[in-house]
């Protein structure tokens, strides 16, 4: 079994990949899906990457026209929420270019596949800055040297440089042009901010060819060494790798559920049944 | 074709009208139009999949990327988006609070919620005979078509009364589901939740007047490809309608002689009126797929059935009929195995080129006909989408030992259902040790240690083994009991299948089936108690897990569910339901029509609550619906179904006939009569040569 020739890689495989090379084929080889619980206390797991989906979701609909005191008042219930959105409102949009698409795809091609990467928050100024917003709703802010390694920061560069064009007056955009936002709402709207460069993208590129040239060629997937990956790997029973790990120790900023290609839950085709 | 006007293109199936779509998609991209600025709109998924492959193959392209939708995606994403700004004027009692989006299956639960105290008190709906999960489903149909089609829901029951009710007691049946309606409606409004009609409901009367959405659509989709329209509804035409005012180009795809999901609303006269607002009309009249004698047979079927004119053709339609009369309904089954076999093995036909069709696959057929393809070694995929997700081994054993775990919930699992989930959770242990075991061990609704089979020879029977791994499993029940803990029921079944039975020397481990399935019940499970969750604001609370497995033993909850069928790999003849392949728009060399003596080739289901006619837009109001009608609409629909099947077949039908029925009864149905007849006279015919 190998990988799907239509796939396309994300900042998630890829980061899945460099966990551990046998998630990655599971996950999206073999398409195991498997229910055990990433954490021990996955009641209190949920209701924050569910906080977490909520909080996009705002910012999406704040972006697209609906009154942000609309929404502020959907959130009597919610004190840590409301708390995110009145960072978010406070600094959340401070300095950035004017021209704002908020949750919008790009994909382009390396290596002979799709490399694809879903976005936040691009503001972009044609002939100006364009900036890449990422929204983080975990409590801990990472330390920047961790952040510029990560699979999300290499890959959304990346894929904005290449495949950004039409939405920058049909130019090309220079890398230099190009920076990357992390704003962690849960912490006072505090922002990490990582520029680009020609030199990063090329180094980029090598990278993340390699990573998926190595990817189409293995014809084994090993189990990480490290055990420590395994912790919040809903695959530990399959691998004999231990118990659920605890929820605080887990960086729920690096759990994203990804979806490869936008197509919501559609009633149609569960209507289909009525035949 | 230009890329600056609307351009409407019919023709008949297998002309490659969707590959110029497709290839138009890609010109789009070529020619530097923003991907984000392109919707391809379908009404149903499945059509959008030469789409989806095509796009997901462009390894070149950089840029956005496409959206497909369908009028309930879309509306749905709308009217999520859009929320706060409408609520307060769409109705609802809580316009502050989140929506609460219901699948078809929560819907039909928090029907049963609104209305049944209703239907017990004053003994609704006594007289039909059919079970309550069904009846509900239709009153949420009506709602859905009153939706589609554009009619207010209080009309529903005058609708249906003054079309088809002959007497007093069918009147008080409409009336009945018109004030279950109303009443399901206002605890929707109350609770904030939304079925899909009051979704459609709020999409087009709030929501699409809102200047945010029309702004927010009208900007980001530039250009409109749609097809399979005469298979969308009147709500899909209007939009399609408006969007066109600001697109900047659009390619409306339209199959001529179809609209056969008329049952959910497809309007393909109302599809025709978009005809007129495109500037370059084209036609492809000549079929790709079929061979002469198939297309002889189609348009010979379809004109004996008054679904298309008399067509003149050289080919003799007799050529690409293969059949063989056989008493018994398990000799066909065979046959047809044999036949499949025949084609695979000596005429190296790809396994994926046949489909084997009937209008309702029974479970006995089913397994007859996978057991007779298996047997002979031959790849095959089923669909039959109404499989309840409940009897798949995997959740029946998760719900079993769910109800082992909650005593408190007084809903014991029986002995069978005990022993069948000690079998799939345990690695090795067959049902005559399970059965064994439960009859030993499972005692006051709890499982005993091994330790308890005092017989040494039973034990040995069982072996140490499989009993050590059965008090693993009894262990882990225990401990969850004795703990006191009541997990979520989701929950529940995602600490068992992670802490036990996906282990090494249990019965899901390293089994992709078990993975899937139990995640399929775990979303029903946790999408059940989101909604639950939600509604514990404005309602007393109730036990999340007693009310989910209740309702899942009463088939209306876990009752259905879609494998993921799209993404299945097209390998192996399929089986399926006529009308499921038909949406799946992919023709094949050979096709074999089962059971062609039965009434269900061109009978509807028994509904009656409802009528997809008479509800809808082209029904005159005050008109009688008869027999008549009822006859002439099975005759134009049978005719209708198989000019559609043939056109999707390039080389043979083969024809499942047995004299008596699975049933045992002589089966006299429109299908088979309608060939007999075109059989007869095309022999009369040679006879006058
Ligand atoms: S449990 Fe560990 S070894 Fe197994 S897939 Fe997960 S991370 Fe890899």
């Amino acid at each position: 079994m190998s990988l799907s020739d239509d796939f396309a890689f994300t900042q998630g495989s890829l980061g899945d990949y460099a966990d551990c090379a046998r998630r990655f084929e599971l996950r999206f080889i073999k398409r195991l899906r498997y229910p055990a619980l990433e954490v021990q206390d996955a009641l209190q797991f949920e209701t924050r990457t569910r906080q977490g989906a909520r909080f996009h979701k705002m910012v999406q609909q704040h972006l697209l026209g609906v009154p942000a005191e609309a929404l502020a008042e959907s959130l009597a219930d919610d004190e840590e929420l409301a708390r995110w959105w009145a960072n978010y409102r406070a600094r959340g949009l401070t300095d950035l270019p004017a021209q704002r698409l908020s949750e919008i795809t790009l994909q382009t091609h390396l290596a002979g596949r799709r490399l694809v990467a879903k976005y936040d928050l691009l503001a972009l100024a044609p002939g100006g800055a364009a900036v890449i917003v990422d929204w983080k709703t975990g409590a801990r802010v990472p330390s920047q040297s961790s952040l510029r390694g990560r699979m999300q920061t290499i890959v959304y560069r990346y894929v904005l440089a290449q495949a950004g064009a039409h939405l920058y007056a049909d130019e090309r955009i220079p890398p230099e042009r190009i920076r990357m936002d992390y704003v962690y709402v849960a912490s006072d709207g505090e922002r990490l901010s990582f520029a680009y460069s020609a030199a990063q993208m090329r180094q980029d590129e090598a990278l993340l060819a390699e990573m998926i040239a190595a990817i189409d060629q293995a014809d084994q997937f090993a189990l990480t060494n490290e055990l420590r990956r395994c912790r919040f790997c809903s695959y530990r029973s399959l691998c004999d790798r231990g118990g659920a790990g605890r929820l605080e120790d887990f960086d729920i900023d690096e759990y994203e559920d990804e979806e490869e290609e936008t197509f919501a839950l559609d009633f149609d085709q569960i209507a289909e049944i009525e035949f | 074709m230009p890329l600056d006007c609307g351009i409407w293109l019919e023709g008949i199936a297998g002309s490659g009208k969707t590959t110029a779509a497709v290839r138009r998609v890609l010109h789009l991209l070529a020619s530097g139009v923003p991907a984000e600025s392109i919707l391809i709109f379908v009404p149903q998924r499945s059509l959008a999949q030469p789409y989806i492959l095509a796009l997901r193959g462009l390894t070149s392209h950089r840029g956005g990327q496409v959206s497909v939708h369908t009028i309930g995606s879309l509306s749905l994403q709308l009217v999520e988006t859009f929320w706060f700004l409408i609520a307060g004027d769409a109705g609802f009692k809580h316009p502050q609070d989140l929506p609460n989006f219901l699948s078809l299956e929560l819907a039909q639960y928090f029907m049963t919620r609104a209305i049944e105290p209703l239907v017990e008190e004053r003994d609704y709906f006594s007289s039909v005979r059919i079970d309550r999960p069904r009846l509900y489903s239709q009153i949420v149909d009506n709602m859905n078509k009153a939706a589609l089609v554009g009619f207010p829901i209080s009309e529903i029951g005058t609708r249906l009364k003054s079309a088809l009710a002959s007497g007093v007691e069918q009147a008080h049946i409409y009336d009945d589901a018109q004030t279950c309606a109303m009443a399901f409606r206002k605890y929707c409004l109350e609770h904030n939740l939304l079925d899909f009609s009051l979704q459609l409901e709020v999409f087009r009367e709030h929501v699409w007047a809102a200047p945010q959405a029309q702004r927010y659509l009208r900007g980001r989709y530039r250009h409109l490809i749609v097809d399979g329209v005469e298979e969308d509804n009147l709500a899909s035409h209007e939009l399609i309608n408006s969007l066109l005012e600001s697109c900047q180009s659009a390619l409306i795809v339209c199959d001529r002689d179809a609209g056969f999901r008329r049952f959910l609303g497809a309007d393909p006269d109302s599809a025709q009126r978009l005809r007129e607002r495109c500037e370059v009309r084209a036609t492809f009249e000549d079929s790709f797929v079929m061979g002469a004698e198939v297309s002889a047979l189609g348009a010979a079927l379809a004109a004996q059935l008054g679904a298309a004119d008399t067509a003149e053709s050289a080919a003799d339609p007799r050529r690409a009929l293969i059949t063989e009369a056989h008493r018994y309904h398990p000799e066909m089954v065979d046959w047809v195995a044999t036949q499949v076999e025949a084609l695979v093995h000596e005429r190296e036909a790809p396994p994926n080129e046949i489909v084997i069709l009937a209008p309702f696959l029974s479970d006995a057929l089913r397994f007859g006909l996978v057991d007779g393809l298996e047997r002979r070694g031959i790849p095959l995929r089923t669909h039959r989408p109404s499989r309840a997700l409940r009897d798949e081994p995997a959740a029946r054993t998760l719900l079993t030992l769910a109800r082992l775990a909650h005593p408190h919930w007084r809903l014991p699992p029986t002995d069978f259902d005990v022993a069948f989930a000690l079998m799939a959770a345990i690695d090795g242990l067959d049902l005559v040790r399970a059965k064994l075991l439960t009859e030993m061990l499972y005692r006051r609704e709890r499982l005993l240690p091994f330790a308890e089979v005092h017989a040494t020879a039973m034990q040995e029977r069982i072996t140490f083994d499989l009993g050590e791994r059965y008090d693993r499993l009894a262990n882990w029940l225990n401990r969850y009991i004795d703990g006191g803990r009541t997990d979520a029921i989701d929950i529940f079944f995602r600490r068992i299948f992670g802490g036990l039975l996906s282990r090494a020397g249990f019965g899901f481990h390293g089994n992709i089936d078990a993975g899937n399935i139990s995640m399929n019940l775990v979303d029903s499970a946790r999408e059940f108690r989101w909604s639950l969750d939600f509604m514990s604001r404005y309602d007393a609370q109730i036990d999340l897990g007693l009310d989910y497995v209740r309702m899942v033993d009463r088939g209306v909850i876990a009752n259905s569910y879609l494998r993921d069928w799209i993404a299945d790999v097209e390998e192996g003849v399929l089986i399926a339901p006529a009308y499921t392949f038909l949406l799946n728009n992919r023709p094949v060399d050979y096709q074999f029509w089962l059971n062609i003596g039965g009434e269900g080739w061109s009978r509807r289901l028994y509904q009656p609550l409802t009528h997809p006619y008479v509800l809808s837009r082209g029904w005159p109001p005050g008109a009688l619906w008869s027999e008549d009608d009822e006859q002439a609409m099975n005759r134009l629909t049978l005719g209708r179904l198989l000019l559609a099947l043939t056109r999707r077949c390039r080389k043979a039908v083969y024809l499942g006939y047995n004299e008596l029925s699975e049933s045992g009864y002589e089966p006299r149905g429109l299908l088979l009569e309608t060939i007999q007849s075109l059989l007869r006279r095309l022999a009369r015919e040679e006879q006058h040569v």
